[in-house]
């Protein structure tokens, strides 16, 4: 049980760290309809920046100014790259960010070496902070786990309390007419679009020490993202946060209760094929497809709920 | 390949590029070396490259090979792709390369094999011969064993009867935990270890056995360190390389989990760098090598090859990892020159049965499956003492400490090798 | 008029009776055959994407597939479990395969377009990535799977042992398909096609269902996805978890992106252009990943109509008089030239960057168009930069012109009478 509960800590806090990324991508889908292909290649460039920087100066440093730093980034392309070609449709628009995630990734190699670098946690927070039933809780996964719940209630707190917010909701559903309001749209897109990458930059502050940071960390978080913000519903916040948390705990559970069709086949008083080409279903468990199950979950969401968890419009 | 052959390539026709790529001097001894030199693993496929071509450079200071003829290593890059492996062997044939070594990727390893089966059969004047200096899966050895086909480094069973035999030795050793990367190699370590820890380390109980999806997918360990701590377990043995390693070792050592981990790769360059000193240190990380820089034996060896090995760590800022590579070399010049020709036929009759003096006592090709026996070593990551680890000039705060030799007649295993010879 | 119309065939099938003839080494015949099938394949991706406005990042999953499945049936016909079908016509099998699995997925994932489309397909590309990977009974995991393509005499004594008996196979097939797909535009299926891509609507408007028009487009598409996954199968031999990855996928969609996706042949020569580069520039820079992700981005932001696009541009111009394509020589040469010396630069800076992050010791010189350049010294990096500089400022300068030209040129050529 116990051993359960840390699991589903972790779940929760992997969940979290995905929903610090889906929040940004989604923000960025919902008003600009521009799915951002590129989007953890940004969480890839705050996990090096925050490298870099915290081998210059320190963590503290690095979490405050590395995700700024991405945020610009990801601004300089949407207005020099990503504008330019917003005539030629949302098509060409992922495609051009599929193309950036390409050369980014090349160039995050050409300076820092196709090597893992050794982006470490801070020494101040790499011990414990409680043991509890057995199980050590680091302080850092701590921090971590705050640090994302921090930005997701001042997230929801920016959309619903402020002007800002109040405009970038009203951008999202309706562009035309906050448009002849004055607002200045390609602006607010350019900044909308620098913010939702920042996001992904703290994300990579944050999780790079944890998850390792290398030049192939985009291409394996990337697909995952995407599932999140379809299962949540495309433009949903909460939705976000609820598949982000789904997809953490479920991976989970299915390494705890390693269920197979074998065992199942057999409580049924089946026979099962074990040397024909068949063999690998009856001998396959839970546990080793878990990383397969959010694509899974993806497909059966798109056959029987389109709209994903939270979704208002069709996807 | 940073030397740019830009001029020719920009005359954008393919007989000029072709040309380029097949004019070449006629007097030394090609070694084709097919691995990644582009792409998300280059850096391997480079580091390899680093070693051959410094290595060759030693044997051709020395005199080279056959009276004076030097050892050319001819870089063929296949991107880690299957169709580029074979496109790179077609290039191969057409540039009359009669030798080729490889070693990154069993998958391309296979299809090597399979390729020069086929090649050297249909066409026995143009036959071509296979140095296999890493890929580890142990059926090259036994049921599709090759005359064309030598390894130089042990195949996966005989590695996990190392880790086995120093399991057994291990006192603290007694409830296992094995998790494994789940394709082939990881089954293959599986199975091989199920099989060796019952024979070797009866008194290890084996409380987990898991297959993780391989290749980058986990992103995240820590079920699996949940489960091992519940499991009680207090040493795991594991196969995974790569970032299945790395965050597989980083999570445990995050969590505090107080286990050994016995490891074959952890001592490759970018797995080091990223598990990093203390999590590699806290883990008792432990790898099985042919050969590490701290052991005692290390400076009872020849004195000019001690003095090639400073000579490397000067020039490439690197430490001596895969001695293999070097073993590699070595044999194909001492080959050629046993067989007074360069005939592919003739050097690989003159290799079977070849002994040579390794690190740790005689090392021999064995005649009956063209596989390498010799003594191998465990060695546990420790602080930064004697000979650190070094990449790039960068020193990683860590060095290898011995555990304990195991000698060729514990790795020795039974082949199921019928070799045919033409 | 029939004669016109088969002209480019006929020259078409000629020029690829001829190639290895003139290019006969082993490489050159590999490099070929692997051209001729990413041919059909790119062209089949081109339905969808092209023709259907489908954006699909996980296509090379037919591909694999049929791969797999050819491979599977090719040892089988060796062990005498299944019927015998000559290697001929196994490229058929392999389509039927891609046509299975297209018709069962496409169910799914055809039912939305656009954003959403393009999700699914990356969702089922990594799904059936690791799934090779786990289900080892099957596709043998990192393995793969080898086959002997040789299983006897057919006619005329075709063995499939030599490489140039599998190029005229994959030529033959290439010409078949490339001419089946052709077709099948300038059928009512393919314009309405078209329609779904730009305004489905309207489709549904005039009584048919866009889904349904998506789900056939899509089990076409995937149909001559699997010819190519068998072709590539019988020419590489071995099948492996590469074949069904997203990088496959990524690179069809580079190919035919680059080459253009508005006209038929776009995909023909992002195909052959690409693959040729990706061959001959992996022996010569490692940097080429890098070079092919710019020149993508470039191409959308740029040039969205592809290769083919800027070609298809000055078809009006010739099509009336081929002389008027003569006051646009200056102008573009000008603007050529510009973009040569700043791309020239921009290469030079990337290879000393390259090799200051990773080189190795046993490279000891850089040599950059034939030239030692040494990237620890200011001089190669000044000379560089001041090409990229100058190239980019002199590109900015030249290109109004070139645009002015065209305009001019096309002005001219509508003015005129045909003739």
């Amino acid at each position: 049980m116990e051993s359960i509960i840390f699991a589903m800590f972790n779940g929760v806090l992997y969940g979290m760290l995905l929903f610090l990324l889906a929040s940004g991508l989604t923000l960025i889908f919902s008003m600009m309809g521009v799915l951002n292909f590129a989007h953890a290649s940004f969480f890839m460039l705050g996990a090096y920046f925050a490298y870099q920087i915290s081998e210059g100066l320190n963590f503290w440093a690095a979490l405050f100014v590395a995700p700024v730093i991405v945020g610009l980034v990801g601004a300089g392309i949407e207005r020099w790259g990503l504008r330019p070609v917003h005539r030629y449709g949302h098509v060409a628009e992922l495609l051009f960010t599929f193309g950036v995630a390409y050369v980014i990734e090349e160039l995050v190699q050409m300076i820092w070496g196709r090597v893992p670098v050794p982006y470490e946690i801070p020494e101040l927070m790499s011990g414990a902070l409680f043991t509890w039933q057995g199980f050590d809780y680091s302080i850092y996964r701590v921090f971590m786990l705050v640090v994302s719940v921090a930005i997701f209630v001042a997230l929801f707190a920016l959309l619903t309390y402020t002007r800002i917010g109040l405009i970038i909701r009203a951008a999202v559903s309706d562009p035309v007419h906050v448009a002849t309001l004055g607002h200045d749209i390609p602006r607010i897109f350019m900044w909308t679009f620098g913010f939702g990458c920042a996001l992904a930059g703290v994300a990579g502050v944050v999780g790079g020490n944890v998850l390792g940071t290398e030049p192939a960390m985009a291409i394996q978080l990337g697909p995952i993202v995407f599932v999140v913000i379809v299962i949540g519903g495309l433009g949903s916040l909460g939705g976000a946060l609820a598949a982000a948390l789904l997809i953490g705990i479920i991976t989970r559970l299915a390494i705890f209760y390693d269920y197979g069709l074998g065992s199942l086949l057999l409580s049924l008083g089946l026979e099962i094929d074990t040397t024909g080409l068949l063999r690998d279903f009856t001998r396959i468990t839970t546990a080793q497809v878990a990383p397969v199950l959010p694509y899974l979950m993806l497909v059966l969401m798109l056959i029987f709920k389109p709209r994903g968890l939270f979704g208002t419009r069709d996807v | 390949m940073a030397v740019l052959k830009w001029v020719r390539t920009l005359g954008i026709t393919l007989p000029i590029v072709l040309a380029a790529f097949s004019a070449r001097g006629a007097d030394t001894v090609k070694l084709g070396l097919i691995e990644p030199f582009s792409g998300p693993i280059a850096a391997v496929g480079r580091d390899t490259l680093e070693i051959f071509e410094f290595f060759a450079n030693e044997v051709n200071q020395r005199g080279g090979v056959l009276g004076g003829r030097h050892i050319e290593i001819v870089p063929l890059d296949n991107a880690m792709n299957a169709e580029k492996t074979t496109q790179q062997l077609r290039k191969v044939i057409d540039d009359e390369i009669r030798f080729v070594s490889q070693g990154v990727g069993s998958n391309h390893a296979l299809n090597i094999i399979k390729f020069l089966m086929r090649h050297n059969r249909r066409n026995p004047d143009q036959a071509i011969l296979y140095l296999n200096h890493s890929a580890v899966t142990t059926s090259f050895t036994n049921e599709l064993c090759s005359f064309w086909h030598f390894r130089f480094d042990a195949n996966v069973d005989m590695k996990v009867a190392a880790l086995a035999t120093q399991i057994g030795r291990d006192p603290s050793a007694r409830k296992l935990y094995m998790l494994n990367q789940n394709y082939a190699y990881g089954q293959a370590f599986q199975a091989a270890a199920q099989r060796l820890l019952a024979e070797r380390a009866p008194e290890a109980e084996l409380v987990g056995d898991e297959l993780v999806v391989p290749f980058g997918k986990v992103l995240d360990f820590t079920p699996y360190i949940a489960k091992i701590k519940a499991s009680g377990a207090d040493t795991v043995l594991t196969g995974n390389w790569g970032p299945d390693l790395v965050r597989f070792v980083k999570a445990a050592a995050e969590a505090n989990l107080d286990v050994a981990f016995y490891t074959i790769y952890a001592g490759i360059p970018s797995s080091v760098a990223g598990i990093g000193a203390k999590d590699g240190i806290a883990t008792q990380l432990k790898q099985v090598t042919e050969m590490h820089e701290n052991d005692a034996l290390y400076d009872q060896q020849p004195a000019d090859l001690l003095d090639t090995y400073d000579r490397w760590r000067q020039q490439t800022g690197k430490s001596i990892y895969s001695e293999r590579m070097r073993w590699t070399i070595e044999y194909f010049a001492a080959a050629l020159d046993k067989a007074g020709s360069d005939d592919p036929a003739l050097v690989a009759a003159a290799m079977e049965g070849m002994a040579m003096e390794g690190p740790a006592g005689p090392m021999v090709m064995r005649a009956a499956d063209h596989q390498i026996i010799f003594p191998m070593v465990i060695s546990t990551m420790t602080e930064d003492v004697g000979r650190p680890f070094i990449y790039d000039g960068e020193d990683y705060g860590v060095a290898f400490a011995t555990d304990g030799w195991i000698m060729s007649d514990a790795i020795e295993l039974p082949t199921t090798c019928e070799m045919k010879r033409q | 008029m029939l004669i016109g119309r088969l002209t480019p065939w006929i020259a078409g099938a000629a020029a690829l009776i001829a190639l290895p003839h003139v290019f006969s080494s082993g490489f050159a015949l590999t490099l070929m055959s692997q051209i001729g099938l990413l041919i059909v394949f790119a062209l089949a991706y081109n339905m969808l994407l092209g023709q259907g406005g489908m954006l699909s990042f996980g296509h090379a999953v037919y591909f694999g597939l049929a791969g797999y499945f050819t491979v599977h049936y090719l040892n089988f016909i060796y062990e005498e479990q299944v019927p015998y079908i000559p290697v001929t016509l196994i490229p058929l099998f392999g389509g039927l395969v891609g046509l299975f699995f297209g018709i069962l997925i496409g169910y799914v994932s055809t039912r939305r377009a656009g954003t959403t489309f393009a999700m699914i397909s990356l969702g089922f590309g990594e799904m059936v990535t690791a799934l090779t990977l786990v289900l080892v009974a099957i596709f043998n995991g990192e393995d793969g799977i080898q086959a002997d393509r040789v299983l006897g005499e057919e006619l005329f004594g075709i063995t499939y042992g030599p490489n140039i008996e599998v190029y005229y196979l994959i030529a033959g097939w290439c010409l078949v398909c490339t001419l089946a797909m052709f077709l099948l535009t300038r059928t009512p299926f393919g314009r309405i096609s078209n329609a779904v891509r730009d305004n489905p609507e309207r489709v549904e408007f005039i009584g048919y269902s866009s889904q349904r028009i998506r789900w056939l487009a899509f089990s076409l598409s995937s149909f001559f996805a699997g010819i190519a996954g068998a072709l590539h199968a019988v020419n590489i031999e071995h099948v492996g978890f590469e074949q069904v990855s997203v990088i496959q996928s990524g690179l069809v969609l580079f190919m035919v992106y680059i080459g253009g996706t508005a006209t038929f042949v776009g995909p023909i020569i992002g195909a052959t252009l690409l693959y040729f580069l990706q061959s001959t520039l992996t022996g010569v820079t490692e940097a080429w990943v890098l070079y092919l992700g710019v020149l993508f981005v470039g191409v959308i932001m740029f040039f969205p109509g592809g290769l083919a696009g800027l070609i298809a541009m000055h078809q009006p111009i010739w099509r009336v008089r081929a002389r008027l394509l003569a006051p646009l020589l200056i102008p573009y040469s000008r603007f050529l030239a510009a973009l040569i010396v700043c791309v020239l630069g921009c290469i030079g800076l990337i290879e000393m960057l390259y090799f200051r992050s990773s080189r190795l010791s046993t490279e000891t010189e850089l040599v950059i168009y034939g030239v030692e350049s040494d990237p620890f010294s200011a001089g190669p990096w000044f000379i560089f930069v001041a090409a990229a500089a100058i190239g980019a400022f002199a590109v900015r300068k030249t290109y109004p012109s070139a645009v002015s030209a065209w305009n001019t040129a096309i002005a001219d050529a509508r003015a005129r009478p045909p003739g």
